[in-house]
């Protein structure tokens, strides 16, 4: 083991986080609209919107991350309509290549524990806000969407953590994220252990960071459905 | 329709033969209701008679299949939908109309992921467009006049049974409404918390409030209505006051159901 290369290598390997970080955070930001969008498309009642919403969700989760990535950023630029139009201003850019692909993947992920979520808002409580008159915006801005968020919080800890791993994909596309750079420093040292090491050192502790900020907001904004869980 | 209207002045909540089928069951057969300001009417009857469906009906929990419904005179306009049921012809008024009926039920219906506090003021606020801090203020009067004003920032599920259906009474007080429903509002508690409960009803009765309660507490629709109804299969078979009701019902299925009870 080469304790000194390992050491050395940290502050690079460090500065990739940075670009970690962003891909991740705009991807959930981004995919967690989406999928509530898509949630309520799969959940209303008309089928060919609700169709569409499970084709969708087929679709991003039965491919592989690797080649939804390879498809935005290479596969699209061949046809020439996508180059002329506005879109290419972003879907040229590796980077925002890789936070789209990664956003409408995890968009199909988080739509499925939304729908459980929203089913599984008990019907009195939706009664109870229709009786006093709420309409519908209100309704699942105030009441539904809130309990349905707490209710899959824990699940969507673990979307959240799978994220930051599948943002390593992104090195495919030129981008200098913690696995691109790991891979740079690799190629000029033939020292992949050590490399890897580090950067998978980096993945621990990001995740880490994740695990105890979704808790806490477990125990800040699930203390009353916790204790509901536990009267029953 | 008939025409003598305007003999008596216009009910506070008047319903017009409701009927209601779910399925091949028929739940209701035309059922009628008139409540004038500052009447207590309380709908007594088995299990499956449909007082339950029928109070559902008044805000629309349930559509009706045939029936008006009138608030103050305002008339809830229903029309046909799609597969022959009815359905709302205008949701801002049935909004604004449930907005004016408060509604108590069976199993409290607290919202698990707001504070007792946020419970009371959350329609107020984003119903009726009142500030915070006027919600807030009420809440904190309704709090008190239901005895839990030291629970405001507790979780409804740190509380008892008794002390959630008084919390949302209070929640339904706070909008100020012109008539309160009560779905059965103590048969989901424990024998020792029904007496709370119920005593903060009688004194909302007593304040002349204008309220329609389903229940299976006799001695309180006894004591605390101006009328009583009993519901059998649907239809409406006996009513009057409490005393003709429960002392001298003239229907056999009335006194066999109070027998029983």
């Amino acid at each position: 083991m080469k304790f000194t290369l390992m050491w050395e290598s940290l502050p690079t390997l460090l500065s990739g986080a940075v670009l970690t970080v962003q891909l991740v955070a705009l991807a959930l930001v981004i995919g967690f609209g989406l999928a509530v969008v898509i949630a309520l498309a799969r959940l209303g009642s008309n089928p060919l919107i609700s169709g569409a919403a499970r084709f969708y969700i087929f679709v991003f989760r039965g491919t592989p991350l690797l080649l939804q990535i390879f498809l935005i950023y290479y596969g699209l630029a061949q046809f020439e309509w996508v180059r002329e139009s506005i879109f290419w201003l972003v879907l040229k850019e590796a980077y925002w290549a890789a936070i789209i692909a990664l956003a409408l993947n995890t968009a199909a992920y988080t739509a499925e524990l939304m729908r459980g979520g929203i089913s599984g808002v008990p019907k009195g409580q939706v009664e109870a806000a229709l009786a006093c008159g709420m309409g519908r915006i209100t309704r699942y801005r105030r009441i539904i969407l809130p309990t349905a968020f707490r209710q899959i919080l824990p699940a969507y800890g673990n979307e959240i953590i799978l994220m930051v791993k599948a943002s390593s994909l992104a090195s495919t596309i030129t981008l200098m994220e913690i696995t691109g750079i790991a891979e740079r420093i690799i190629a000029r040292t033939f020292s992949p252990l050590e490399v890897f090491a580090v950067a998978g050192a980096i993945y621990l502790a990001i995740n880490f960071a994740v695990t105890l900020g979704v808790e806490g907001l477990e125990r800040r904004y699930n203390k009353g459905l916790r204790l509901a869980s536990a009267a029953r | 329709m008939t025409g003598g209207e305007t003999e008596t002045a216009t009910p506070t909540l008047s319903v017009q033969g409701i009927e209601k089928k779910f399925g091949e069951l028929q739940v209701l057969r035309g059922v009628s209701l008139d409540a004038h300001d500052g009447n207590v009417i309380s709908m007594i009857g088995a299990s499956g008679s449909g007082k339950s469906t029928f109070l559902r009906c008044i805000n629309l929990l349930e559509i009706p299949d045939a029936g008006r419904l009138f608030l103050a005179g305002e008339e809830i306009l229903l029309k046909p939908g799609r597969g022959g049921k009815m359905a709302p012809a205008d949701r801002k008024q049935v909004d604004r109309i449930r907005a004016r009926l408060g509604m108590v039920f069976q199993s409290f219906n607290l919202w698990s992921h707001m504070t007792i506090l946020e419970n009371i003021i959350e329609a107020p606020v984003h119903v009726l467009g009142q500030s915070k801090e006027e919600a807030r203020a009420t809440a904190y009067d309704l709090l008190a006049k239901v005895g839990i004003d030291d629970k405001a920032d507790a979780y409804p599920a740190s509380l008892s049974g008794g002390q959630q259906q008084r919390v949302a009474i209070a929640r339904a007080l706070a909008m100020t409404p012109d008539v309160l429903l009560f779905d059965e509002p103590t048969s989901a508690l424990d024998p020792e918390l029904v007496g709370e409960v119920l005593k903060v009803i009688r004194s909302l009765a007593d304040e002349g409030r204008t309220m329609i309660i389903v229940t299976h507490e006799m001695k309180f629709a006894r004591d605390v209505s101006d009328r009583v109804l009993f519901l059998h299969e649907g239809s409406i078979e006996e009513q009057g006051t409490p005393a003709e009701v429960f002392d001298t019902p003239q229907s056999p299925r009335c006194r066999q159901f109070l027998a029983r009870g």
